[in-house]
C-alpha cells in the first residue's frame, strides 16, 4: 500500500491519495465537495454530466473530477474562478431543457439539481427557446417516470448494468433527441428496480406508490430493518405524522451497501392494509366481539385454563411466522414452556424434521454477507436466491464479475443475472440423486468420504459431465461455499439432502452454509422457537411437536403467532381443519382475515414492522436491533408486550420483564458463548429418498407472497414477480398430456382437486409440477409437496 | 422469446452478420451490431422494427435495449416505415456554403414532405439530417440509397429524381 | 421669584391655559373631518390588503393549488396544514387545505410564496366565528370566498402586478 500513497495538493491543502484514484474519491473522502450529478460511487465513471469541472495546475481547461486519476503533487482547486466559471457554465446547459415544475415535483427538496441550482444557477435563463418536452411511458407499478426533467446522467443505466445484471433504461437517440427509456413500453422486471429512485439526481424517477402524498421537508427519518429476507438490510422510514410514507436504504457496507431490494422498500404499504386489526376481539358462539384488552387476557386464562386442566399442557402449540422478532419469540417459547408444553416451531414449510437433533444451533451463512463476494466457486442447492435475497445475489453476482464458478442444482431452472459455471436441474425428487451424483465424482477426483458408511448411498450413482464440472470448480477454487436454500430446506427427503450437501462441503473444503429467506430465521432458533432446543440452543429435555406435526395431530388450542396457516403453512388445507377443529384458538396478527373468522377464538391485534420494537438476527448471525418508528395503530400492541402479560397471568412472576431492554438482556443471558458452526453432525439417511415415476408437485413462494406484510403490498402484487397464480408444467409433461398454454387443467391430491390454468414451464424437468404458494385456487389440494395427478378438466 | 431467428431473419441476413461477425473475437459479438443492422434494415425494405431489433440482440447475445439504443443512435437505421429510395442531403459545412439549404427546400416543395418524412406512395424518404458523407469537393451533394450526386443544380435533382421507380 | 410667582398666579387668574386648549379645539372644529363612520363608512383599502384568505381557481374552473406545500413550509405561525394526493387525471391536488385563522398572523407569506398566485389574501376582514371551529378556514370555504371574489382579487393582483 506504501508504495502507490501519494500526495496532492487540493485548495491549498495536502491531501493523502492512492494511485488510481479519481480526484473525486479523494476530495470526497476528506470532506471536499465538489458538485456532480452523473458520478456514484458505486456505478462506474460516465464523465458525462461534467459538474464536477474543476482546476488542475498546468491542465489547458477544466478537467471533470471523476475522471481524472490523482498524480503526485498535483494542484487542484475546486472553488477558483475557473473551475467555478466552469460550474456555473455547465449548471446552465443542464437548466435549458429542465422544467420549473419543482412545486409540483416529488424529488423537490432532495434534489440534487435544485441544490445545486441554487449554489451555481443564474436567476433568470438566458435561452428564449422553448423548453424539450419527452412524453412517459409507464415502467410498471414502482417507478413513475416524468423524463422531461431528465438530465442524462445515465445513473439509472448504468445500474442496470452493472447492479441489476438486467439492462432495462438504455439511452435512445442523440443529440437533444436522447432519451432515457425502456424504447419499448414495457415495465422494469429487476427486483432491485427501485434503487433507480434514489439513483436519479432529478425527479425524472420516483416512487410510484409516494407519489405526491408529502414533501421531503415534512418527514421524519426513522431507522429500520428490512423484514423480509433474512439479510437485514438497514432502512429508513420516511414518516409523516404516524404514517410511513416511504422507505429509503441506510447505506450498510456489511449488509446492504447502498441498495435496497423492492421488496424491502416498497413492502410499507401492508401497514395500511384495510384489513388491518385495531381492537382485540373474541368470538362467542359465532359473534365477534370487540373487547378491551383486560377482557381479551381474561377470556384467554379462561379458555386456555380449561384445556389445561383437561388435556394438559401437552394439548397447546404454538406456530411462530419466523417474520417475528427475537423478543416476540422468545417470548412465545417462554410462554409455551412455562405452561408446560414444548410444542412451537417457526419452520412453517418444513416437511421433514427428520434430523432435527442434528440441525446446527442455527442455519448459518457459513460466512459473513461481504465474504460472499471472495469467494471462488458457490453451489447454490434449491433456492432462488436472485429473487429472494436479491442483495446476497448481488454479492454473488459481484464474485461471478470477478471470475467465481457459481452453480446451482434447483428444481426449477431459476434464471440468474449472471452466467453459471454450471447447473443442475433435477426435480424435488431427484435432487439427493444429483448431490450424490456430485459426491461420486468428488470420489473419481481422488477425495475421500468424511464418512466411509456414505459409501451405501451411491450405490448404482454415475457421475456425468455436469456433476464433475461442478466437482471440479469446488475442488479448484480457493474459497468455495455451499449454500442451501428454501426450496431445499422445504423438501421431503431434507435429511439427505442436508447430509450429501455437508459431505461436499466437507470434501471440497468449502463453507457450508444456509440461504434462509426468512426475516428472523436465525433468531428463531436462538430463541428457542423449536420443540426440540431451549433458547441459545441447549436440548430441550423433552422434545415437543413441530409445526407440520402440531397440525396433524389435532391439538386443543394454538398460539399463532403472526401466522397465516392459509397463506404460510406446508399444508393449507390440513392447517384450517386442524385450527378449525381446535377448541381454542389465539392468533396475535396485525391482520384479520376470513379463514381467521372461521378458525378463531381470540384476535390480539399485534403491531408489526415500523410499529413494533426488538431485534432481528440475520444469516450471517448479526443482531440488528429496531425500534418503533410509528405508533402501533388502533389498540395495537407489540406483540412482545402481548407476551409478557400472557405469560404473566399463567406464571405469575416468570415474566417480570417491563421493558425490551430487559427481555433482550434476559435472551443474551441464554445466548452466551454461541459460535456459529454448520459442520456439527449429519444424520445420516439410510438410502436415498426413491422417488417413483409419478408427477411431483414443487411449490415455491412467490416473492411477493412470504408473509402476511409483503402480501398486502399493493403496488408490488402487481408487478411481474407477484405470481401468475398459475400451474407450470414441463413441457414433455404437457406434451404428453396435450395440454397447450392457457388451456385449464384439473389437479388431482390427496383426493381433493382444483382447477387452474396452465403454462408451459420450460424452467421445470419433467415430472416436476410448480404450483405457487398462497393462490387460494390451490387451497383445497393439501400439502405442498407430494405426488400430484394432472388432467384436462 | 426463441426460435423466432428463423423467422425473422433470413437466410441471406445471417450469412451477413455471421461474415461480419468472423471479423471480430468471439467473445465480442456485439461489435458486429452495426452491420447486423444494416443487413436487417435491407431485408426489412429498409426500416427497423422493434421484432427485427429483437431478432438482431438474441442473434448477438445483446440486452434489446443496447440494440434500440445503436438503432436510434445513427442517422443511417430508420425505426419507422420509410419510402423505397433514401435520398440524403448533405448540410454540412461545405455543402451548406454550396447552397444546400436551398436545395433541402427545392426538394421539400418538390416531393411535398418535410425531411424526416416519406412520400404519400412509399417511393421516397427524405433523411431528417445527415452527416458529412466526405464529398466536399463535389459539394453541395447527396445520397440516394448508397450512390453519390455531387455538384447539384436544380435540373440536376429534378432529374435523380425521375429515374427513381 | 417673586416675578415667577406673580406671572403665574396671572395665568391661573385669567385661565390662560384653557384658552388656549379651546383655541386648538376651535381650529378643529372648522377643519376637514377624517373620522370613518364605521360601519357605515369604511376607510380606503390598498390593494396589497393582507385580509381574509381565498384559494383561486383558473378561469376554466379548476382550482389553481398543486399541493407544492411551499405556503405550509413559509407559514410562520404554523397555521396552514396540506394533504396530498395523486388525482384520477393524475395531477397533484391537495385533499385538505385548513389555515387556522387563529394562528395566523396576516404576514401574507403564504401568498408570497405560491408558485401559481393560489393561496391569496383578500380586502375582507370583517368575519367572525361563533365556535373555535368557525376560524379553521377548510379547502371548500377557502375556494367559495375565492370563487366570490375572484374579481376584486384579479383587479388586485392585475393592478400589483409590475411590482411582483
Amino acid at each position: 500500500m506504501t508504495d502507490d500513497g501519494i500526495t496532492i495538493e487540493v485548495n491549498g491543502k495536502s491531501l493523502p491519495a492512492r494511485k488510481g484514484q479519481m480526484l473525486i474519491e479523494v476530495t470526497d473522502a476528506n470532506g471536499i465537495y465538489v458538485p456532480r450529478f452523473c458520478y456514484h460511487k458505486k456505478l462506474t465513471v460516465a464523465a458525462n454530466c461534467r459538474m464536477c469541472l474543476v482546476e488542475v495546475e498546468k491542465a489547458p481547461k477544466p478537467v471533470p473530477a471523476c475522471a481524472t486519476p490523482v498524480m503526485n503533487g498535483m494542484k487542484v482547486f475546486t472553488r477558483s474562478p475557473l473551475a467555478v466559471e466552469a460550474q456555473k457554465s455547465v449548471m446552465e446547459f443542464l437548466l435549458i431543457n429542465h422544467p420549473l415544475d419543482c412545486p409540483i415535483c416529488d424529488q423537490g427538496g432532495e434534489c440534487e439539481l435544485q441544490d445545486l441550482a441554487m449554489g451555481y444557477g443564474r436567476d433568470v435563463s438566458r435561452y428564449q427557446e422553448r423548453k424539450r418536452v419527452v412524453g412517459d411511458r409507464d415502467i410498471g407499478p414502482l417507478v413513475q417516470t416524468e423524463m422531461t426533467r431528465c438530465i442524462h446522467c445515465t445513473r439509472c443505466v448504468r445500474f442496470g448494468e452493472e447492479i441489476a445484471g438486467l439492462r432495462e433504461l438504455g439511452a435512445t437517440g442523440r443529440g437533444e433527441h436522447t432519451l432515457i427509456g425502456t424504447y419499448v413500453e414495457k415495465a422494469m422486471e429487476s427486483e432491485l428496480s427501485g434503487n433507480v429512485i434514489d439513483l436519479c439526481p432529478v425527479g425524472a424517477l420516483t416512487s410510484k406508490p409516494f407519489r405526491f402524498s408529502a414533501r421531503t421537508w415534512e418527514m421524519r427519518q426513522m431507522s429500520g430493518i428490512a423484514p423480509h429476507d433474512g439479510i437485514g438490510s438497514n432502512l429508513h422510514f420516511h414518516v409523516k405524522g404516524q404514517t410511513v410514507k416511504r422507505v429509503v436504504p441506510a447505506e450498510n457496507e456489511s449488509i446492504n451497501e447502498v441498495w435496497l431490494s423492492d421488496r424491502d422498500r416498497f413492502s410499507y404499504e401492508g401497514l395500511y392494509s384495510d384489513d388491518r386489526l385495531s381492537t382485540p376481539m373474541v368470538k362467542q358462539g359465532e359473534e365477534w366481539r370487540e373487547v378491551d384488552w383486560m377482557t381479551a387476557f381474561e377470556v384467554i386464562k379462561d379458555r386456555l385454563g380449561l384445556i389445561l386442566n383437561a388435556g394438559g399442557p401437552e394439548r397447546i402449540g404454538a406456530l411462530a411466522a419466523p417474520t417475528s422478532t427475537t423478543e416476540e419469540l422468545y417470548l412465545l417459547q417462554k410462554l409455551m414452556r412455562g405452561l408446560g408444553s414444548n410444542n412451537i416451531d417457526h419452520r412453517l414449510r418444513q416437511t421433514d424434521f427428520g434430523d432435527d437433533t442434528e440441525a446446527p444451533i442455527f442455519p448459518w451463512l457459513g460466512q459473513s454477507i461481504v465474504e460472499l463476494e471472495q469467494l471462488d466457486a458457490a453451489l447454490l442447492i434449491g433456492g432462488n436466491v436472485r429473487k429472494q435475497q436479491p442483495l446476497l445475489n448481488h454479492r454473488l453476482r459481484k464474485a461471478a464479475g470477478k471470475g467465481a464458478a457459481i452453480m446451482a442444482v434447483n428444481p426449477v431452472d431459476y434464471e440468474f443475472n449472471y452466467p453459471l459455471a454450471a447447473r443442475i436441474v433435477a426435480g424435488p425428487g431427484q435432487i439427493p440423486a444429483a448431490l450424490a451424483g456430485i459426491v461420486q465424482a468428488l470420489l473419481e477426483a481422488g477425495r475421500t468420504l468424511p464418512d466411509p458408511s456414505a459409501a451405501a448411498l451411491l450405490n448404482g450413482i454415475q457421475a456425468d459431465a455436469n456433476h464433475r464440472a461442478i466437482a471440479d470448480r469446488l475442488l479448484k477454487a480457493g474459497k468455495a461455499a455451499v449454500l442451501l436454500g428454501d426450496l431445499a430446506m422445504n423438501l421431503p427427503g431434507l435429511p439427505a439432502v442436508r447430509y450429501l450437501s455437508g459431505i461436499i462441503a466437507a470434501m471440497t473444503g468449502a463453507r457450508f452454509g444456509y440461504a434462509g429467506t426468512a426475516a428472523n430465521g436465525s433468531g428463531a432458533w436462538l430463541a428457542g422457537a423449536v420443540p426440540h432446543r431451549l433458547p441459545g440452543g441447549q436440548p430441550s429435555p423433552h422434545a415437543g411437536l413441530n409445526a407440520r406435526a402440531m397440525l396433524e395431530r389435532r391439538l386443543s388450542a394454538y398460539v399463532l403467532l403472526n401466522v397465516e396457516p392459509e397463506f404460510d403453512c406446508h399444508d393449507p388445507v390440513g392447517a384450517r381443519n386442524a385450527l378449525g377443529g381446535a377448541q381454542c384458538v389465539i392468533a396475535i396478527t396485525a391482520y384479520r382475515t376470513s379463514a381467521m373468522n372461521f378458525y378463531a377464538d381470540v384476535l390480539l391485534p399485534a403491531a408489526i414492522y415500523a410499529e413494533n420494537e426488538g431485534s432481528f438476527i440475520n444469516v450471517e448471525g448479526r443482531e440488528q436491533r429496531f425500534g418503533a418508528a410509528v405508533r402501533p395503530q388502533g389498540e395495537a400492541r407489540p406483540a412482545w408486550k402481548i407476551l409478557r402479560v400472557l405469560g404473566e397471568s399463567f406464571c405469575p412472576g416468570a415474566f417480570n420483564l417491563d421493558d425490551i431492554e430487559a427481555v433482550h438482556a434476559a435472551i443474551h443471558a441464554d445466548m452466551q458463548g454461541i459460535e456459529p458452526r454448520n459442520l456439527d453432525a449429519w444424520l445420516r439417511p439410510d438410502s436415498l429418498p426413491w422417488v417413483n415415476g409419478a408427477l411431483q408437485r414443487l411449490t415455491e413462494v412467490p416473492i411477493y407472497s412470504g408473509d402476511p406484510l409483503v402480501r398486502r403490498a399493493r403496488s408490488l402484487q402487481r408487478t411481474h414477480d407477484a405470481g401468475d397464480g398459475m400451474a407450470h408444467i414441463a413441457p414433455g409433461d404437457a406434451g404428453r398430456q396435450g395440454i397447450t398454454n392457457g388451456d385449464r387443467i384439473l389437479l388431482k391430491q390427496g383426493g381433493e382437486t382444483a382447477e387452474l390454468p396452465a403454462v408451459i414451464d420450460a424452467r421445470l424437468p419433467e415430472g416436476t409440477l410448480l404450483l405457487q404458494a398462497g393462490n387460494p385456487a390451490c387451497f383445497g389440494l393439501g400439502p405442498e409437496t407430494g405426488e400430484i395427478e394432472i388432467g384436462r378438466a | 422469446m426463441s426460435g423466432n431467428n428463423g423467422q425473422i431473419l433470413d437466410a441471406h441476413t445471417v450469412a451477413e452478420i455471421e461474415h461480419w461477425l468472423g471479423k471480430y473475437p468471439p467473445e465480442q459479438r456485439q461489435s458486429a451490431v452495426l452491420a447486423a443492422l444494416r443487413a436487417a434494415q435491407h431485408q426489412n425494405h429498409g426500416y427497423l422494427t422493434v421484432e427485427v431489433m429483437d431478432a438482431v440482440a438474441e442473434y448477438l447475445g445483446m440486452p434489446r435495449i443496447a440494440v434500440y439504443e445503436v438503432a436510434t443512435f445513427y442517422s443511417m437505421f430508420e425505426t419507422k416505415p420509410a419510402g423505397r429510395h433514401s435520398i440524403s442531403v448533405c448540410t454540412n459545412i461545405s455543402c451548406m456554403l454550396n447552397g444546400a439549404d436551398d436545395l433541402v427546400a427545392y426538394i421539400e416543395g418538390k416531393l411535398g414532405i418535410k425531411t424526416g418524412e416519406s412520400t404519400s406512395d412509399g417511393r421516397i424518404h427524405l433523411k431528417r439530417e445527415e452527416e458529412c458523407l466526405a464529398a466536399c469537393c463535389g459539394g453541395p451533394m447527396l445520397m440516394v440509397d448508397h450512390v453519390y450526386h455531387e455538384n447539384l443544380t436544380k435540373a440536376k435533382i429534378d432529374r435523380i429524381l425521375e429515374q427513381l421507380d | 421669584m417673586v416675578m415667577q410667582a406673580i406671572r403665574n398666579y396671572l395665568k391661573s387668574l385669567f385661565l390662560l391655559e384653557m384658552l388656549k386648549g379651546l383655541l386648538l379645539t376651535n381650529r378643529y372644529l372648522f377643519k376637514r373631518k377624517i373620522t370613518v363612520q364605521y360601519p357605515e363608512e369604511k376607510t380606503p383599502q390598498s390593494n396589497r390588503f393582507r385580509g381574509l384568505h381565498a384559494l383561486r381557481r383558473y378561469p376554466n374552473g379548476e382550482e389553481r393549488c398543486i399541493a407544492c406545500k411551499l405556503c405550509e413550509a413559509v407559514c410562520p405561525a404554523v397555521a396552514i396544514t396540506i394533504e396530498s394526493e395523486m388525482r384520477a387525471d393524475g395531477s397533484r391536488r391537495t385533499t385538505r387545505y385548513d389555515i387556522d385563522l387563529a394562528k395566523c398572523i396576516y404576514c401574507g407569506f403564504c401568498e408570497e410564496s405560491c408558485p401559481v398566485d393560489s393561496i391569496v389574501m383578500t380586502r375582507i376582514f370583517e368575519y367572525h366565528g361563533e365556535k373555535k371551529e368557525d376560524l379553521i378556514m377548510t379547502k371548500q370555504r377557502l375556494l367559495e370566498v375565492g370563487d366570490r371574489n375572484e374579481a376584486q382579487i384579479a383587479a388586485d393582483r392585475a393592478q400589483d402586478a409590475r411590482y411582483r
